[in-house]
């Protein structure tokens, strides 16, 4: 890959589950820089700051204290700023309401966490390269809606 | 029936009568015209005798003044010329009085002015024959007077002539009238006798008219008794009661069960806006005011509705409707029915309490369903990935019973999930907001058949499927039980073959299936899943479909036992049926129905 | 308001490129594929300026022999999913070897190198991509376009969506619609 990391960013209240994500592109072959939030109100702090560098890729869980992440995901899509930013939804829930619902609300991923690091690992390497993809080979990106 | 109808016409009685008075008039006319024709003839008769007097007594005066004339011619003493004198007089009188008996007749008239010259001939011929005496000294032998005499004889036969003439006339006239009297005299009775014959008929139609009007009257008036009776039944039986307002009388009537419903005996105070307001409720008496001061501008306002308090104390909350009816001259009345409507809104509200306990269930209820699966989710995820790490990182450093533990535990994991994304499914199942569609069925095989493409590709499964119809129903879900009956063949497919799976459709008649028994519609969709597999005994064709409800040990198929309750639930979504019929060891077969709307 | 509009991404970046290329003065050709060759040396404050024009449209210079294979490859996928007369009847593996003149397995191991993903998986998301403006622009049915995209079946198609997207064309088209009308109520 022609740039030297993808930059991912995660929102998640649960302290195992960041290990997890962290874990899980640590053991990936891809040059990742992941940074994580304790909620909402941390994320949007961090992206609204002005040295801050916009994420190829965020994550975001739906539950969260403070700001859930349907919140944040207005925020985001209301923001021009943060048009290139790719959203993938990171969630224990897998009710077709909240998938559906976030997608339209501008959403391009939607993944339940797994239950298994292997498939955690196989999920989050298949949303980075096809960002990817999305990123280099001139897919419209409003149509980029990815289920796993 | 013409004669019936004019019978029976509204306006026959007065036509009758209408009749009876002109004929009666006329009647009476007619006898009046007669007897004045009557009084007429004997005026006439009257007449005739008195101008035959008259005329009589004009001869006679002629004779007595011819006699005196005689005798004086004989004897020459002037006394016997006194009835000359006073005869000459008297007929003078006797011709003014016949002049003005005749005066209506010029025949008689001039028959008269005859007479008078011929009369005063002969009295000139008198006076000659006088004279002629006095000048002649009694000298009747002369040839002068004798041709004088003759003359008075013959002017006498010509008055006689004359008055028999004007007798004549009288007679005859008299004989005209007296025929034409009679000729009316025979006629008119019996005319009039049949005017009357023919008033008394109608008199007597109308009279049986009348009491045939009288006697429905009476019917129909004891009918409305009647009526009025079950009134007060139904007024009693339903809570109501009735009222009626003259608007320009101000003056009301209320039925019997208005003061009932106001915990007042019938007729037990005087029926007044004023002493009705007394019972409504305080809060209420402003707005029921001004609503019936609408009442009497507006027709057809809505209900009314206030509450009243019975002197005990007890409120009733009643219902009233009133309307303006305009009859005959312009008098208005305003008719009103109150309802006590206090049991409606009793248990109206007693439901809405039910209803919310329920909805406050039934919230608790998917609170509790949504910690059980959501929530309990997320430990249990967590466990699993801890679970695969250990398997992955540490795998080579645990002993052999370590190893096994450990797949226990995976094992029991795994199976908590199973359970927990199936009892996700089912509370989903019994959520409220389904959405029916009118959807094409064959789709949502094929979406069933793309959810188990794995295992119908490792088993090698055959799925032949009868081309559907679109049906209203709750899309995912229909798919979601197609996905479970499929699966469910499958999970219990038999060792000996590969799985084979029909499913077949029919539209039947409700009557035409022994099957349904409770159905409600006339038609069903009869979808049918036949499969090849272990099947089953078929006491327990109910039992399969009750929550973790399993025929088999959960060594030897994994499950969770609320698949096919996911599936009944569906189908009772679709106010439809479900039933099962196995043979073990030869398959099973999965009948289901959805009423067509 | 909001418009919603289609573009050829490889035109306006020929455009793009023109008119930066025109601006610097320098002889050059476009050989297609987002491949240009220079008949003239740039001096490196108008190649820094070049990069820098460029950039601002996210275009970058491709220097690495092995990217530059790569994105041939791809341009000439997506040449070919989106030209619908080639699709039909032309096997891929062999219109990529005969075009960029390599073998088949050495353009699809340096593919997989370069990109983490395989030249196979490649062609499906530009197949499920042409699928998505296909069903956007609502003009074919999902059977037209599985026939246009030279599917055995329309359920193949969806299956593939579903695998490629995780949720089906029905679905995607619902989501779509739905956007649009929360974005235009915006």
């Amino acid at each position: 890959m022609n740039e030297d990391y993808i930059h991912i960013v995660l929102a998640d209240d649960d302290e195992d589950d960041r290990l997890f994500f962290t874990d899980a592109f640590e053991e990936l072959k891809i040059t990742t820089k992941v940074q994580t939030y304790n909620d909402g109100v941390y994320l949007m702090d961090y992206l609204n700051s002005e040295d801050a560098i916009l994420p190829n890729v965020l994550f975001l869980d739906l539950n969260m204290p403070r700001k859930n992440g349907m919140e944040c995901l207005k925020e985001i899509k209301a923001n021009e700023k943060f048009a290139d930013i790719a959203i993938a939804i990171y969630s224990t829930s897998a009710s077709e309401e909240d998938i559906e619902n976030t997608f339209i609300h501008g959403a391009n991923i939607y993944i339940k966490k797994p239950d298994n690091f292997k498939k955690l690992k196989k999920a989050l390497s298949e949303v980075v390269t096809i960002n990817w993809q999305y990123h280099t080979s001139g897919l419209n990106k409003d149509n980029f809606l990815l289920r796993l | 029936m013409p004669l019936k109808s004019i019978y029976r016409a509204p306006w026959f009685v007065k036509a009758v009568f209408v009749i009876s008075f002109f004929l009666i008039f006329f009647v009476a006319g007619v006898t009046y015209k007669n007897m004045s024709d009557l009084s007429d003839s004997s005026d006439l008769v009257t007449e005739k005798y008195e101008v035959a007097i008259e005329l009589e007594q004009i001869l006679s005066y002629l004779k007595d003044a011819e006699t005196g004339q005689r005798g004086f011619v004989i004897i020459k003493d002037s006394t016997y010329l006194e009835p000359y004198f006073s005869g000459r007089e008297n007929i003078n009188n006797s011709l003014a009085e016949l002049k003005e008996l005749i005066k209506d007749e010029p025949e008689q008239g001039q028959n008269l002015i005859e007479l008078n010259f011929l009369i005063d001939n002969c009295l000139a011929n008198l006076e000659q024959v006088q004279r002629f005496i006095l000048k002649e000294q009694n000298n009747i032998n002369s040839p002068a007077f004798e041709p004088l005499f003759a003359r008075g004889k013959k002017i006498m036969d010509q008055i006689r002539a004359k008055i028999k003439v004007m007798l004549d006339v009288q007679n005859k006239k008299l004989e005209i009238n007296q025929k034409e009297y009679e000729n009316n005299l025979k006629v008119t009775p019996i005319f009039l006798y049949l005017l009357m014959l023919l008033s008394l008929l109608l008199l007597i139609g109308a009279y049986f008219k009348i009491i045939s009007n009288l006697k429905k009257l009476e019917a129909s008036n004891q009918a409305l008794e009647l009526f009025k009776e079950s009134a007060n039944q139904s007024e009693i039986v339903s809570k109501h009661g009735n009222w009626t307002w003259n608007i320009e009388k101000d003056t009301f009537s209320f039925s019997d069960n208005l003061y009932r419903l106001l915990g007042e005996e019938p007729h037990s105070f005087a029926p007044t806006i004023a002493n009705f307001m007394k019972f409504v409720h305080p809060e209420d008496l402003e707005k029921l005011s001004a609503q019936v001061e609408e009442m009497k501008e507006n027709e057809n306002l809505p209900f009314i509705y206030y509450r009243v308090i019975h002197k005990n104390g007890t409120i009733k909350h009643l219902k009233a409707y009133g309307k303006v009816v305009v009859s005959g001259e312009n008098r208005r009345n305003l008719l009103g029915t109150t309802t006590d409507i206090t049991d409606e809104i009793e248990s109206f509200r007693a439901l809405e309490k039910r209803n919310l306990e329920l909805e406050r269930n039934n919230k608790e209820l998917s609170a509790f369903n949504h910690v059980a699966s959501h929530d309990l989710q997320e430990p249990l995820r967590k466990i699993q990935t801890f679970l695969s790490r250990l398997e992955d990182k540490e795998e080579d450093n645990l002993s052999e019973s370590g190893l096994k533990y450990m797949s226990r535990i995976k094992n029991a994991a795994t199976r908590m999930r199973l359970l927990i994304d199936d009892l996700l499914q089912f509370s989903r199942t019994n959520k409220a907001d389904k959405v029916f569609e009118v959807s094409n069925i064959n789709l949502l095989l094929e979406g069933a058949k793309q959810d188990l493409a794995e295992v119908i590709a490792r088993e090698n499964a055959t799925i032949n499927a009868d081309a559907f119809p679109v049906i209203n129903v709750i899309p995912f879900q229909i798919q979601q039980l197609f996905a479970n009956l499929i699966g469910n063949s499958l999970k219990y497919k038999s060792e000996d073959r590969t799985p084979e799976i029909n499913i077949t459709y029919e539209m039947v008649k409700t009557e035409s299936e022994k099957l349904l028994t409770n159905a409600t519609a006339d038609s069903y969709h009869k979808i049918e899943f036949k499969d090849n597999g272990i099947g089953f005994d078929n006491e327990y064709a109910e039992r399969i479909f009750v929550l973790f409800n399993r025929l088999h040990n959960k060594d030897e198929y994994t499950g969770t036992g609320i698949g096919l309750s996911i599936c009944k639930k569906i189908i009772e979504n679709h106010q439809g049926f479900i039933f099962a019929n196995g043979e073990t060891g030869v398959g099973a077969t999965f009948t289901i129905y959805i009423p067509v709307v | 308001m909001k418009l919603f509009v289609k573009f050829d991404f490889n035109a306006v970046c020929t455009k793009v490129l023109t008119e930066k290329l025109d601006a610097l003065d320098v002889k050059y050709n476009l050989l297609g594929f987002g491949e240009v060759e220079l008949l003239e040396k740039l001096s490196s404050e108008k190649y820094a300026a070049f990069t820098n024009a460029l950039s601002e449209y996210n275009i970058e210079i491709v220097e690495n022999q092995k990217s530059i294979l790569v994105q041939k490859i791809k341009d000439t996928i997506i040449d070919m999913v989106f030209n619908e007369e080639t699709i039909v009847n032309v096997k891929t593996s062999a219109y990529l070897a005969d075009t960029l003149e390599h073998s088949y397995g050495y353009l699809s191991n340096l593919f997989s190198e370069v990109t983490y993903t395989s030249i196979e998986n490649f062609i499906i998301l530009q197949k499920i991509e042409y699928t998505k403006q296909l069903i956007i622009e609502g003009n074919l049915s999902l059977t037209e376009i599985a026939f246009q995209l030279n599917y055995s079946s329309v359920a193949h198609l969806s299956t593939q969506f579903k695998n490629t997207t995780g949720i089906t064309p029905s679905a995607f088209q619902r989501i779509i619609t739905k956007r649009r009308e929360i974005q235009q109520n915006n």
